[in-house]
């Protein structure tokens, strides 16, 4: 066999969950250390090297020292893995660009005195794209560990990883679940590309979009649906909000 | 012994409870899930709801699984490979007539000359009780296609009667359950004449109806290919396909590896798949065949009101609504399209999106598990093209046809088609070349010779040499459309058959020098007896070596003596990109050359090679089974061939 690839895991902002699910691949963790070795990983141990041929990366980048890090590691990387929502779209730190940086930091620091700190020195959110280019996706909040070893497993064999470009419906139906606006609920599954086995609708929940959406909001054919529904603009603007703020549409081959 | 009997509710529970407790088989039934219906395992017979309008999805996950494990492998010992054989025998309880008949016709799909083998292990493990309609659902138009009820295709069917059930038996597996498990009577007079009048009264129950009848479905569909209404209507299409994941006519599927995170063991699984999504149709190079939203929703009614009945001769669609109720726009709804369709012109052509070929298809045990080959030679072509010989591992011929093709497997990559590239051969080799595209052909780059991969084929019709003899031939051919040309090019100039054909021209344009593919060997081709053989290339840049002509493929026909050609006598046939066609069937009308006379091969999506998956489909035609080997004269009416 060839040379193990060498991978490295690093985290911006973020809640570290992704990562937290590939520590949770339990005894696969070691079928894991035999296709790869792992150099970097903070979560999980305390070895670090710079020599690495695959970065996987979770989180958002929120300022210029962040990018800078973020540059410095895909110049080291032959391949650049974003690992989770905060990577691949921004997700849940994106809600945040709706509003001023000074509005949002009074909010949670109140009078604390943060200005000049580099630690504070934010922009607006970024997924990693907006800075540098990626190589593949791992997408969702959190991933799906399926998936995940999917993607592991096509990089240790040199193959493309295959990411479905179609929306969570399929899923959902294969798993016979009871559409959302059947219950009067509105999900953005229709609109969200699959690949987590619909998780959330299978559990009762309407999709939230965070694998990114594959069609825009805006598209008519979704405001035909909005108006079947009783839905309007807005509530599917909001909804997006959560994962998706500012960003109308992925590029399917994300 | 009267196929009709009766049985009480009570009596019918005990009859449902014994078939639980026996664990031989799995009996599953129709049960509630919140405000719809599922078929699951029944538990309990209480659990089980006759009275169900329709399920969210059909039965057809027991016979083709949302995701269905078709083999292990085991990349350590190489290709050891272990079909799925993990069967449970079961009993279906609850199918309603529509079901039935949608099953029905699956069964002509998948069991047809190319039986699918593990569908047909379930579906021979598989009891159905069936059961007459007693509520309708809203979307339904059953009574409009005529499958509200149905008197074959079960074991048992069951109708509700006051108090009790009447029991029809369907066949001697259903009598033979009765006999063992269950109380039952002789149905009296009375019970017959109630069966009808309780069928009688659920028609009333049908809220959507069809206005046109279903024989008339394919003659309004080809009225109305170009409509406005495909455009009109798919505007609308998320493109969820959710209406081909709930149809119980919808049984394409696609294939993939899962891999354990060792690399070590993986299977192959199917999955459904569906036409409304883009990458459908998508190839190797990245071309989609059906680009445009409205292409793909109306292929889905064509499939159902044309091509299907075309082939079958049923209508695939059974009016179970469920396709209405799932459809966010609303818009997947048959019975709302076909009276949305304008039927003032009739046509009589219904099946001119068909093409009825008789193909002898070599018997196999399986259509899914490949046999094991290995590599013997690799020889690079140009940077990205390599020429692989490859060795059945069996000994045993695969006894191939130019313009057949292969699917070639590498277990945890995946599987890809290839033209056969060699001329027919009566060893146990064949030789495929290899443009390095995709996840597998890479793959197949980076392998050495001794390596092990699986071959499934010959698939295909491949060219019919025996028409070919005592006539001239032109062959036309672009980039990698000399990969299976050559293996006809190699075939009729070998010294044993070139006396049976007459004179030989050979048209060749290639992008560049450098992807002039086979030099030496048409160089050999040049000085045989009667033969020409024209070079071209798009385009020469600065410093390359290049002595034949430059420009597109269609410069080369002018030099062509047509005087000297007996275009009548001559047959042509063209392989090269999508793009090339049109322009080169051009020049050989100019030429005088019929239609009939013309040949070519086109490439599709070929995805299981045995014409089930669906993707490789043009119009109502499959390319695997009907290709890739077209007459021009049949084709060219066919739009989706040459857009």
């Amino acid at each position: 066999m060839k040379q193990k690839p060498r991978v490295a895991v690093f985290d911006f902002a973020d809640c570290e969950g992704c990562e937290l699910e590939i520590a949770d691949l339990e005894e696969e963790i070691l079928d894991l250390l035999e296709i790869v070795d792992i150099v970097s990983f903070r979560e999980v141990m305390k070895e670090h090297s710079d020599d690495y041929d695959i970065a996987i990366i979770e989180g958002s980048v929120m300022r210029p020292m962040d990018e800078k890090r973020l540059r410095d590691i895909r110049s080291k990387a032959k391949i650049l893995v974003a690992l989770g929502a905060c990577a691949t779209i921004g997700g849940v730190n994106k809600i945040r660009n709706q509003w001023m940086h000074d509005e949002v930091i009074r909010a949670v620091y109140g009078d604390a005195q943060v200005h000049g700190n580099p630690l504070f020195d934010v922009f607006k959110t970024k997924a990693l794209n907006e800075i540098v280019p990626v190589d593949y996706y791992i997408h969702g909040c959190p991933i799906d560990r399926d998936e995940f070893k999917h993607v592991i497993t096509a990089l240790a064999l040199g193959k493309k990883p295959e990411i479905p470009r179609y929306p969570v419906c399929v899923e959902c139906k294969k798993n016979e679940n009871i559409c959302q606006f059947e219950l009067g609920a509105y999900c953005l599954g229709p609109i969200t590309r699959a690949g987590c086995k619909a998780i959330c609708p299978t559990h009762n929940s309407p999709c939230e979009g965070c694998r990114g959406l594959i069609k825009k909001a805006e598209t008519e054919c979704v405001w035909e649906v909005l108006e079947r529904y009783n839905l309007s603009y807005e509530d599917i603007r909001r909804r997006c909000t959560m994962y998706n703020y500012g960003k109308e549409e992925c590029n399917v081959d994300e | 012994m009267s196929p009709i009997k009766t049985i009480s509710k009570n009596d019918l529970s005990n009859f449902i409870n014994k078939l639980i407790a026996d664990k031989t088989f799995d009996v599953v039934g129709v049960k509630s899930k919140g405000i719809r219906f599922v078929y699951d395992n029944l538990e309990n017979a209480n659990e089980l709801r006759l009275d169900h309008d329709v399920t969210i999805i059909p039965p057809k996950k027991y016979f083709l699984p949302q995701y269905e494990k078709l083999m292990d492998f085991n990349l350590e010992k190489q290709y050891e490979v272990k079909p799925n054989d993990e069967m449970k025998s079961r009993i279906i309880i609850g199918m309603h007539p529509y079901d039935v008949i949608a099953l029905e016709q699956m069964d002509k799909v998948y069991l047809d000359s190319q039986k699918d083998d593990f569908y047909k292990k379930r579906r021979e493990k598989t009891l159905i009780i069936a059961s007459d309609i007693q509520n309708v659902s809203d979307r339904s138009f059953a009574s409009s296609m005529k499958t509200n009820i149905t008197d074959k295709g079960f074991d048992l069917l069951l109708t509700k009667l006051e108090n009790k059930y009447a029991v029809t038996i369907g066949s001697e597996k259903g009598k033979q359950l009765l006999e063992k498990y269950a109380k039952v009577e002789n149905a009296k007079d009375l019970d017959i004449k109630n069966i009808e009048k309780f069928r009688k009264k659920t028609l009333n129950k049908y809220k959507k109806k069809v206005n046109e009848s279903k024989e008339e479905w394919p003659s309004i569909l080809v009225d109305n290919y170009n409509s406005g209404v495909w455009e009109e209507r798919s505007d609308k299409c998320i493109e969820c396909s959710s209406c081909t994941m709930v149809c119980p006519t919808c049984y394409c599927y696609d294939v993939k590896e899962e891999l354990a995170l060792n690399l070590k063991t993986g299977s192959r699984i199917r999955t459904w798949d569906g036409c409304l999504l883009r990458d459908f149709t998508k190839v190797g190079s990245g071309e989609v065949f059906r680009e445009e939203t409205k292409e793909r929703y109306r292929h889905r009614f064509f499939r159902k009101g044309n091509y299907l009945p075309a082939r079958y001769g049923f209508i695939a669609c059974v009016g179970c609504g469920r396709c209405g109720i799932a459809c966010l726009p609303d818009i997947a709804d048959p019975s709302d399209v076909i009276n949305s369709l304008s039927h003032h012109i009739r046509s009589d052509d219904t099946t001119k999106f068909f093409i009825k070929q008789e193909t002898k298809v070599a018997e196999t045990n399986t259509i899914h598990i490949p046999r094991k080959a290995t590599i013997k030679k690799i020889e690079k072509l140009t940077e990205a093209e390599k020429l692989f010989e490859i060795e059945m591992d069996d000994k045993k011929p695969l006894g191939h046809k130019p313009g057949q093709f292969v699917e070639v497997s590498i277990f945890g990559i995946g599987e890809a088609p290839f033209g056969f590239a060699s001329p027919p051969s009566e060893k146990p080799t064949f030789e495929i070349a290899v443009r390095k595209i995709g996840n597998v052909t890479s793959k197949l780059h980076e392998m050495s010779v001794g390596d092990k991969i699986g071959v499934r084929g010959p698939l295909g019709n491949g060219f019919d040499v025996k028409a070919m003899e005592g006539k001239n031939l032109l062959l036309t051919l672009g980039g990698i459309g000399m990969y299976p040309m050559r293996s006809l090019i190699n075939y009729v100039l070998d010294k044993k058959n070139r006396k049976k054909f007459k004179q030989i021209i050979i048209l060749y344009g290639a992008k560049r020098p450098k992807e002039v593919l086979f030099l030496n060997e048409i160089q050999e081709w040049k000085k045989c007896d009667d033969t020409t053989c024209k070079l071209t290339v798009d385009r020469c840049e600065h410093g390359e070596c290049w002595d034949g002509d430059i420009g597109l493929i269609t410069t080369l026909f002018p030099k062509i003596r047509a005087d000297k050609l007996d275009s009548k006598n001559t047959l042509s046939i063209i392989i090269g990109p999508p793009v090339m066609y049109k322009f080169v069937i051009k020049c050989l009308q100019t030429l005088g050359i019929p239609d009939e006379n013309i040949f070519v091969s086109l490439e599709r999506r070929m995805k299981c090679g045995v014409g089930k998956c669906g993707h490789c489909q043009i119009n109502g035609v499959y390319v695997c089974k009907e290709g890739p080997v077209f007459n021009y004269s049949q084709i060219k009416n066919l739009p989706e061939a040459f857009e």
